[in-house]
């Protein structure tokens, strides 16, 4: 991990994409408008980034295609509890626990 | 403070009241996952204050805790929150009529919850105090009740074992802000093409096997819709 300042400049970089991208329209005033074809588009930017930030996480072990590894499993588990149950703070703790176990319990 | 503003606030605080309790338990694991990658508690609630977006906070922290380059952490955050750019469109002609310092502070402190509960009453309303009011009170609210709830998690993650891969909440809450939206076929596809994208090519120099992830996931999703529609006319 990067530290001092580099960290900090790295927060700084992120806090400006929060800015600009909340404030483009209301910064711009009157006269902009989104185009339609944008706008359909972006909206599925953030699901194809998150996407694309866990399922590498979830798949690879050091750049490996891993098909049967805990953190898949434990994934699992998190998207089943999800759709399963309203409680916010369920899928964290079995997530966890299903990961936990499989780390510790059965040394995987 | 005008009667239109304090009328505006209560009606804004009282209809963000009850969704902004969902927001304590995802406050609390950011600030556990801040620290599960070696961030310190000044660091983490640094970073907190700085940025105040947690899809990019969280987004971001696997980039920062492997010393990934800036200019991709920085291209990261900005994909990860351009859905702003869409409530920002939306929601502009509510501030039109306001002070540039106003709409600085809305910049920083517009966040989905409060959009989605308010834009529609902002954008029909047409007393800008009362607006002004009904925008503001929610957004300090969430700020602070944000701000406090990191806090517990960043102070809270000291109590948990260090070998408890607690950097898997990460992904887990990755994954929670993904499953809602992948309601919609299109947007389902989207997710499935992204993160199978970035798996595939993950070899791809400079990590761009990311962005080449995420543009395969919005043309994915584009292209989805566009049929989705053209069967439906027909």
């Amino acid at each position: 991990m990067s530290d001092g300042l580099t960290l900090w400049l790295t927060f700084a970089a992120i806090g400006v994409t929060t800015l600009m991208t909340r404030g483009s329209f209301i910064m711009l005033g009157e006269k902009a408008r989104l185009p339609a074809a944008l706008h359909r588009a972006l909206r599925y930017a953030p699901a194809a980034a998150l996407s694309a930030l866990v399922v590498p996480d979830i798949l690879l072990d050091g750049g490996q295609l891993q098909p049967l590894n805990p953190k898949l499993l434990a994934a699992v588990v998190v998207v089943v509890v999800a759709l399963r149950w309203r409680n916010p703070w369920l899928p964290f703790i079995l997530g966890m626990g299903v990961l936990i176990a499989l780390r510790k319990g059965l040394g995987w | 403070m005008s009667d239109a503003f304090r009328k505006g606030a209560r009606a804004g605080w009282a209809d963000f009241l009850p969704m902004s309790v969902g927001l304590i338990p995802w406050a609390v694991v950011t600030g556990i996952a801040m620290r599960s990658i070696g961030l310190s508690p000044v660091e983490a609630m640094g970073m907190n204050l700085i940025v105040y977006a947690g899809t990019a906070q969280l987004g971001t922290l696997p980039l920062i805790a492997t010393g990934a380059p800036l200019w991709l952490i920085f291209v990261t955050a900005l994909v990860l929150n351009l859905r702003f750019v869409i409530f920002s469109a939306a929601i502009a002609p509510a501030f039109h009529d306001h002070h540039w310092a106003r709409r600085v502070s809305a910049s920083y402190l517009l966040v989905d919850g409060v959009f989605a509960v308010g834009a529609d009453k902002m954008l029909g309303a047409r007393e800008p105090e009362w607006r002004w009011g009904y925008f503001i009170a929610p957004s300090v609210w969430c700020w602070c009740l944000w701000q406090v709830f990191v806090l517990v998690g960043v102070l809270g993650a000291e109590i948990v074992p260090r070998d408890w891969s607690l950097e898997f909440m990460v992904t887990i809450a990755l994954m929670l802000l993904m499953i809602p939206m992948a309601r919609t076929r299109p947007m389902l596809l989207a997710a499935v093409a992204g993160g199978l994208g970035a798996v595939l090519l993950r070899d791809l120099p400079l990590r761009l096997g990311l962005f080449a992830g995420i543009a395969i996931g919005i043309a994915s999703g584009f292209v989805a819709e566009h049929w989705q529609t053209r069967r439906a006319e027909r």
